[in-house]
């Protein structure tokens, strides 16, 4: 099991060797008591600490200091075990230093810490649920070990038949494995349709069906997935598109346009929304309009560096 | 047990990638019944060793440390008969002396005799068309109307116009033709785009690049120094030369038109895409978008490639186009484009939809999922078992020799030929089918079809970058029926490139295009062999002449299983 990132917390250590020590409570002259109660914070008082960092954090006007004893806030809080102050001290830098490199950073191992016991709570207090099951299997899904991802699965699926999310993570995992058997579409297939099954307002499910039915060229399949996958979800930019390079593959032109135009207003920086709705204005023999998006599509690729390999003109700096 | 953070956004954020990595899965295919029927021994293709053609000229890529670019794309091939014997000769092209390379000794290309033996002579140095520079491709034509090819040679550098003598000789005219085309030239096509009926020369330009100008990329874990991407590289302008009838040309690349649209051009095919009698250009870009350049006339091309739907992915973006061809590929009078691209962009077969509009059939064909991880580079359509059916052979190689490391080997650097047959109503990957040939990986580049032995089985050269070249030799082409027919215009263009040639044999007909250039800076044997499958006889062959003469005439009582020739408004065949 991971232990605690402790880098994160140099002083827990000090706190705790010190914990035997009395601690000078922190002053009360509002000049020096910011300050002192970081100062406090950071040779590893985090209890005694705690408390007035809150309030510095709250109503402190000196934003460096505000920022601090946030950042202290936050280690201290999690150092002691009371997640939800470390919380709220993230929420509270969250709010006023929102591009701070440190901020960013230290949410990102908090949250990441608090996952991480949570994942470990899950496997103390219900290692059979499938819900455990589940997280093993997302675990080696995320590691590439896609047998055993498998094998995770089915062992969730067979603790609860009706779990919804399961039939879909495992279609996905089937597509998404190296060397797959030559069946394997029509075994993910049948993934998407029981997860449906279980659970009808599965928005994925639908879409990734339109995108097989779009693959094995079925377009009107491929149309009836994407438009449901659009309808449960109208957020859904990518079923928009699909719908709409459906309609077109089946030239199906203007009708291929509304969707397109959703596809454009949710995903306005996507290249092939702007693309497709272009092709399809230009196929209906809506001239103005289509100069117009592919011109927007131009501007767009001539900034964005075409798919290739990971590769880049000079080396990042060696960190050594 | 490690459990690691989970990422629900990521999770998700990637539902299309994922999709992507399928579309490989349904490649494996049962074995199609014609191919069941083939005999077991010989295999269609038939690798010829050196030790038997002679032929022992090898590539150098001049590979360095410092991974200059023009290393990995070179280089093309060629068939023509430059002595006009009757038998396919070789050209082949080598790298060079240049900014950033020197080598010891100095390198050259090659002009193979064909001694209708199966085995070639080196008759380069007689010849005098060794170049020496940094060389890419090659583009032959008879641009002198005297009935002997001559060569264009593009280098990185400046390019070579070599005049055929018509005594086994060629003399280097580019300074008084005016052709040179300095900067990087990769294909050429000769074409008449104004129906004059002289042959005229479009150069593909590839990116700004020097040796002060090449970049240092790295890539991997460990940073390792790889060949750049040429979106890094600034894009140019191609080259289009007007033949003024004198020997000389006049560049006409602004008032055409063409030089106002910068490309990363690799590939060029001369076809007539809306069957108006003016030969059009499909120009394949890397990393930018493909080129289609309608000519409207006077003088003048269109760019349309985004309107027609060749210019990107159906996903709106541009691919890494290298190879390319055309040809009315399913028979409705109307021909089709073909574009190899890099690893994980697929390949494209544009079917034309009669108003200057193309639908990508590469997944419907299953030619997408077979091209998936592939990255393609010589190609061409030619019937290769004469059935009456084009067919589709493809060179294939990635220019990354770092690609095995960056992609885990999913993707190889040495990648297999690929070998579509074309039945009439579907295509199937045969590749597995066809020989021991293709098992083997390559760093192939260049591919030209040319029938050296004269049996009406049209065979293949491929260039193989950093290696030698070998030959394919057809072995089932001649056991169908056939008949190749040598065109010579004379009102119009010489190569009567552009005409149209359409023949009835019983129940089948069909027509083909004579086009300019396709593959990857490789050129082809100028005949057409027209494959009329176990049919003893052509019941009849029109040929309708390109502009300016546009003369349609009519041949019966031909021939079969051999080579003729017809003369424009001789209204005979010999």
């Amino acid at each position: 099991m991971q232990k605690f990132p402790q880098f994160l917390f140099p002083f827990i250590a000090l706190s705790t060797a010190l914990s035997g020590q009395a601690a000078k409570a922190p002053t009360t002259d509002p000049a020096t008591a910011a300050p002192k109660t970081i100062e406090l914070a950071e040779t590893g008082h985090c209890a005694e600490a705690l408390p007035a960092l809150s309030g510095i954090t709250r109503k402190q006007a000196d934003k460096d200091l505000k920022r601090r004893a946030g950042l202290d806030g936050v280690r201290c809080a999690m150092g002691l075990g009371r997640f939800d102050d470390a919380l709220e001290f993230l929420r509270t830098l969250n709010r006023e230093f929102p591009t701070d490199p440190d901020v960013l950073y230290l949410s990102i191992h908090t949250f990441s810490d608090l996952a991480t016991r949570a994942s470990e709570e899950l496997a103390r207090s219900a290692p059979s649920s499938y819900q455990a099951r589940e997280l093993n299997a997302e675990a080696y899904e995320s590691q590439g070990k896609w047998d055993q991802a498998g094998q995770e699965y089915q062992k969730a699926l067979a603790k609860n038949p009706d779990a919804p999310g399961l039939h879909f993570r495992i279609g996905r995992l089937l597509l998404s494995k190296p060397n797959p058997p030559a069946d394997v579409v029509e075994q993910a297939r049948k993934e998407f349709q029981a997860e449906l099954k279980i659970d009808p307002n599965n928005a994925g499910a639908e879409y990734v069906l339109g995108e097989l039915a779009r693959q094995d060229q079925n377009w009107d399949q491929a149309v009836e997935h994407f438009s449901r996958a659009s309808k449960l979800d109208p957020a859904f930019g990518d079923a928009f598109l699909g719908l709409g390079e459906a309609l077109i593959s089946s030239r199906k032109f203007p009708e291929a346009i509304p969707p397109l135009q959703t596809a454009v207003k949710l995903e306005p920086a996507n290249p092939g929304a702007h693309y497709n709705l272009a092709t399809a204005y230009s196929r209906s023999g809506r001239k103005t309009e289509a100069d117009k998006e592919f011109a927007i599509h131009r501007q767009m690729t001539q900034k964005e560096p075409a798919q290739t390999p990971a590769q880049q003109e000079n080396p990042p700096a060696n960190p050594n | 047990m490690k459990i690691p953070i989970l990422n629900p956004q990521a999770l998700l954020q990637s539902r299309r990638r994922f999709l992507a990595s399928i579309l490989g899965a349904a490649a494996a295919g049962a074995i199609p019944r014609w191919a069941r029927a083939l005999p077991q021994s010989p295999y269609p293709f038939e690798e010829v060793l050196a030790t038997t053609s002679g032929i022992t000229w090898k590539h150098v890529a001049g590979k360095s440390a410092e991974k200059y670019l023009p290393e990995t794309t070179g280089a093309g091939c060629a068939f023509l008969d430059y002595d006009n014997d009757g038998w396919m000769d070789l050209y082949l092209v080598n790298s060079g002396a240049c900014d950033f390379f020197t080598p010891t000794p100095p390198l050259r290309n090659a002009l193979y005799h064909n001694n209708r033996d199966g085995t070639f002579t080196d008759v380069t140095e007689k010849a005098g068309v060794g170049a020496g520079g940094f060389g890419q491709g090659v583009a032959v034509g008879d641009y002198n109307g005297d009935c002997f090819p001559d060569l264009y040679v593009t280098q990185y550098g400046k390019s070579i116009l070599y005049r055929n003598n018509g005594d086994g000789t060629f003399t280097d005219v580019t300074g008084k033709a005016g052709v040179a085309a300095p900067g990087w030239a990769s294909s050429a096509v000769w074409f008449d785009y104004d129906n004059d009926g002289r042959l005229d020369l479009f150069v593909c330009r590839f990116v700004d690049f020097d040796k002060a100008k090449s970049k240092d990329c790295h890539a991997g874990e460990d940073a390792k120094r790889g060949y750049c991407i040429p979106h890094l590289y600034r894009p140019m302008a191609s080259w289009l030369f007007h033949n003024n009838g004198d020997g000389t040309f006049t560049d006409v690349s602004k008032s055409s038109g063409i030089g106002n649209y910068l490309g990363k051009a690799w590939g060029v095919v001369a076809t007539d895409i809306n069957n108006d009698g003016r030969m059009d250009l499909f120009v394949a870009n890397d990393t930018v978008a493909n080129f289609l350049f309608a000519n409207r006339g006077n003088g003048r091309f269109e760019e349309i490639g985004t309107q027609a739907g060749v210019a990107y992915s159906a996903e709106g973006r541009p691919r890494s186009g290298m190879g390319l061809d055309s040809a009315d590929v399913n028979q409705d009078g109307w021909m089709d484009l073909f574009v190899a691209n890099i690893d994980h962009e697929m390949y494209s077969l544009y079917q034309n939809n009669h108003d200057e509009t193309f639908d990508d059939q590469a997944l419907a064909t299953g030619i997408g999922a077979a091209t998936r991880l592939m990255s393609g580079w010589g190609l061409k359509f030619f019937d290769y078992d004469n059935d009456g059916n084009l067919d589709l052979l493809l060179a294939n190689g990635n220019p990354d020799d770092l690609i095995e490391e960056l992609s885990h080997h999913q993707v190889g650097y040495r990648e297999p030929l690929l070998l579509f047959h074309n039945s009439g109503k579907a295509w199937t990957n045969v590749s597995a089918q066809s020989g021991p040939i293709f098992s083997k990986p390559f760093s192939a580049r260049g591919l030209a079809i040319g029938d050296f032995n004269n049996d009406g089985a049209v065979d293949v050269l491929i260039s193989v970058n950093d290696d030698t070249p070998f030959f394919l030799r057809n072995n089932i082409g001649a056991q169908n029926h056939w008949l190749g027919i040598t065109l010579v215009g004379k009102k119009a263009n010489p190569d009567a490139i552009g005409a149209r040639v359409t023949y009835q044999a019983g129940d089948l007909k069909r027509s083909r295009m004579k086009v300019g250039g396709g593959s990857y800076l490789s050129y082809h044997d100028p005949r057409i062999v027209l494959g009329i499958g176990k049919r003893p006889k052509l019941d009849w062959l029109e040929v309708k002449w390109p502009q300016p003469s546009g003369r349609v005439e009519r041949f019966t009582d031909l021939p079969v299983d051999r080579y003729i020739t017809i003369v424009e408004g001789q209204g005979k065949w010999k």
